[in-house]
């Protein structure tokens, strides 16, 4: 687990600069800098953090005299250690990263808080499916189909398509996404998103074609690239980061309506700073904050008065029909069974 | 008088040695116990809950999670799988190590400090880093592949990647520098003086071998074995980005519990794969210490 603070070499310079120059000023400005206090917050490492530091923290929070610190992990971990941290008076973070699915499965759990909306300027602006009772949908995607024409002719135009045994081996399934992958199988064999046994008969008939199964998405990824298949499902906004690196891939909203993948932040229960939880909230939701991170990662806006340019629009986004018929996991349902699900697809798809 | 005197003093020596044995090992023990014992008896304790999906951990005693991982063969499959990659990556780590521990050990080159280092080179950068390279050279369009195609050695592409050979190269080549330094050490204190009085009694290379260094070097096998033994049974970054998916070794297994939240399933395999790691080294100990009291023991050296 890595922390990184941010600000305090910032701080000291701001504070060296404004007794230099601008005198007594800038030194009311420090002094408010320190009245905002600290906010910590757990989230994956890599990229996202960068882009939350670069977007979100940088130009907002500590601009505006807040001290943020990253506790960076994966997910799992950082679950586990809110679940470990239940039953103290204090936590350690103020706010967590998580999936949608996650930010129920802790929710479910007991140990984070119930949103006030009142305490969010910008909440005016979200998006009504991502105002969750627990948490804040943040950026989201869609799970699309990936299509490379120089190995699979047609391109596939839903998930019935794409998961079909005639693919043989010029079918991938990225392991670590055992979830939306089954649920993908279950709406292209007529199933639905709590009834996902029609899926899993699919993706057993494409196993037994010969599909291909690699282990993370970046293996995934270096599959696609060296041709080894043709077509399989990921996030629209995966499928842009490998089109700009340079891999020849179509991504293809599915028929059926494209799964929904929404990153989000819930705030513990325990959270020490419950005020720089909702700064946090309120920052990323910043038109000029969200805006970046449709440009830099690809992901879309959860905010309605987020601008995207039209040409970036129609790589990472979705028409207004096709945010209409975008698929929601039914989260209790996969909490409920998600045990099962993965002793089902190591045992019986991978085994 | 005088006897009494000395018991004095004696138990007087007695005890402060005692209180600066404890005054020494007292902190160390402090932090093993907080640090390790301390989570390790909290995890037996979870292993023994049950799990509820949407409550995850219910306070419970029993032995379910044990039960379901004994009784099902595709864990006991996985923990076998774990068993024979570590028995094997341990033989084959002895067998090119020690070679090369004994030119290490032997020689007088001014470069020998160069050596040691090129030795522990490959420890400077992390498993995850070292398998990403080992991705990128066993890959169907890795560099061997490519190598062994373009020479018109293979027609095909070999299927190195995700599969056990693979993990087990990508093991030894994590292992070799400990049990390359463990023997090292111990080859280097085995004076060179009783190979070469072996040599003029007319050994062969062999049964000097045999007969002299290895019995000698028994407690730096050992030491090296163990070490090489337990790295290899907890394996976690070689075998999930070189055996793929479709490979499943203990450590990654205890990890995806605890990923899915099944917290007491996750406890009971870490102390399945605890146990077993620690009974099965305490053998190899208790063995070898028996063989080499033997062996070392018998002989007028």
């Amino acid at each position: 687990m890595t922390k990184i603070v941010f600000a305090s070499r910032r701080r000291v310079l701001k504070g060296a600069a404004a007794l230099a120059a601008t005198g007594i000023a800038n030194v009311s400005s420090g002094a408010r800098a320190q009245a905002k206090g600290k906010v910590v917050v757990g989230t994956w490492g890599g990229d996202y953090a960068r882009l939350l530091n670069k977007n979100v923290e940088q130009p907002i929070l500590i601009k505006d005299g807040w001290e943020v610190i990253q506790d960076q992990a994966g997910d799992p971990e950082r679950r586990s250690k809110m679940l470990a941290e239940r039953r103290l008076p204090r936590g350690t973070t103020d706010l967590q990263g998580l999936s949608a699915l996650n930010m129920f499965q802790m929710h479910d759990a007991g140990v984070v808080d119930a949103i006030d909306y009142g305490k969010l300027k910008n909440a005016a602006n979200l998006l009504a499916s991502m105002k969750y009772p627990y948490g804040v949908g943040h950026i989201y995607s869609g799970k699309v189909g990936v299509h490379n024409p120089k190995v699979l002719g047609a391109a596939p135009a839903s998930y019935k398509d794409i998961f079909d045994p005639k693919h043989g081996n010029k079918l991938g399934i990225i392991d670590i996404q055992y979830q939306y992958t089954l649920v993908c199988a279950a709406l292209a064999a007529g199933g639905k998103v709590n009834n996902l046994e029609p899926g899993k008969k699919l993706l057993l008939e494409c196993k037994k074609a010969g599909a291909r199964i690699y282990p993370t998405n970046e293996a995934f990824a270096q599959g696609l690239k060296t041709e080894e298949f043709g077509t399989g499902v990921m996030w629209k906004a995966r499928v842009v980061q490998w089109q700009n690196a340079g891999i020849g891939v179509q991504a293809i909203v599915p028929t059926e309506g494209a799964l929904a993948y929404v990153s989000g932040f819930v705030i513990p229960k325990n959270a020490p700073n419950k005020a720089g939880s909702y700064a946090y909230l309120d920052a990323m939701l910043e038109k000029s904050a969200q805006e970046a991170f449709a440009v830099d990662m690809g992901y879309n806006p959860t905010v309605k008065n987020a601008e995207v340019a039209p040409d970036l629009n129609k790589r990472i986004g979705f028409s207004p029909q096709e945010i209409e018929a975008l698929v929601d996991l039914d989260y209790a349902y996969m909490t409920q069974n998600d045990v099962a699900l993965k002793e089902w697809w190591d045992k019986e798809l991978k085994g | 008088m005088a006897d009494a005197t000395t018991h004095r003093i004696g138990e007087q020596d007695g005890r402060s040695s005692f209180l600066s044995a404890s005054v020494l090992l007292g902190p160390a023990t402090v932090v093993v116990a907080l640090g390790l014992l301390l989570p390790v008896l909290i995890l037996l304790r979870y292993s023994f809950n049950r799990f509820e999906p949407r409550v995850m951990m219910v306070e419970a005693v029993t032995l379910d999670n044990y039960v379901k991982f004994f009784t099902d063969p595709f864990y006991t499959n996985i923990f076998l799988t774990t068993l024979r990659v570590a028995l094997g990556c341990t033989v084959i780590c002895l067998v090119l190590a020690f070679p090369l521990a004994y030119v290490l050990a032997r020689t007088e080159s001014r470069y020998k400090n160069v050596l040691l280092m090129l030795v522990v080179l490959p420890l400077f950068v992390g498993n995850a880093v070292r398998a990403a390279g080992w991705m990128t050279l066993f890959g169907s369009k890795g560099a061997l592949n490519a190598s062994l195609m373009g020479l018109g050695l293979v027609d095909a592409p070999l299927q190195i990647m995700f599969t056990e050979k693979a993990v087990i190269i990508g093991i030894i080549a994590v292992n070799l520098p400990y049990m390359v330094l463990t023997l090292q050490s111990v080859l280097e204190g085995i004076a060179r003086n009783l190979e070469e009085a072996a040599f003029s009694l007319g050994a062969a290379p062999w049964p000097m071998f045999r007969r002299v260094l290895w019995p000698l070097a028994l407690p730096g096998i050992l030491a090296g074995s163990i070490l090489c033994f337990i790295l290899a049974m907890n394996a976690y970054a070689t075998p999930v980005l070189l055996g793929g998916p479709q490979f499943k070794m203990m450590g990654p297994l205890v990890f995806g519990q605890f990923r899915l939240n099944n917290w007491p399933f996750g406890a009971a395999v870490a102390f399945v794969l605890m146990s077993a790691t620690l009974v099965l080294t305490a053998s190899a100990n208790l063995l070898m210490q028996r063989r080499y009291r033997r062996d070392v023991g018998a002989q007028p050296m």
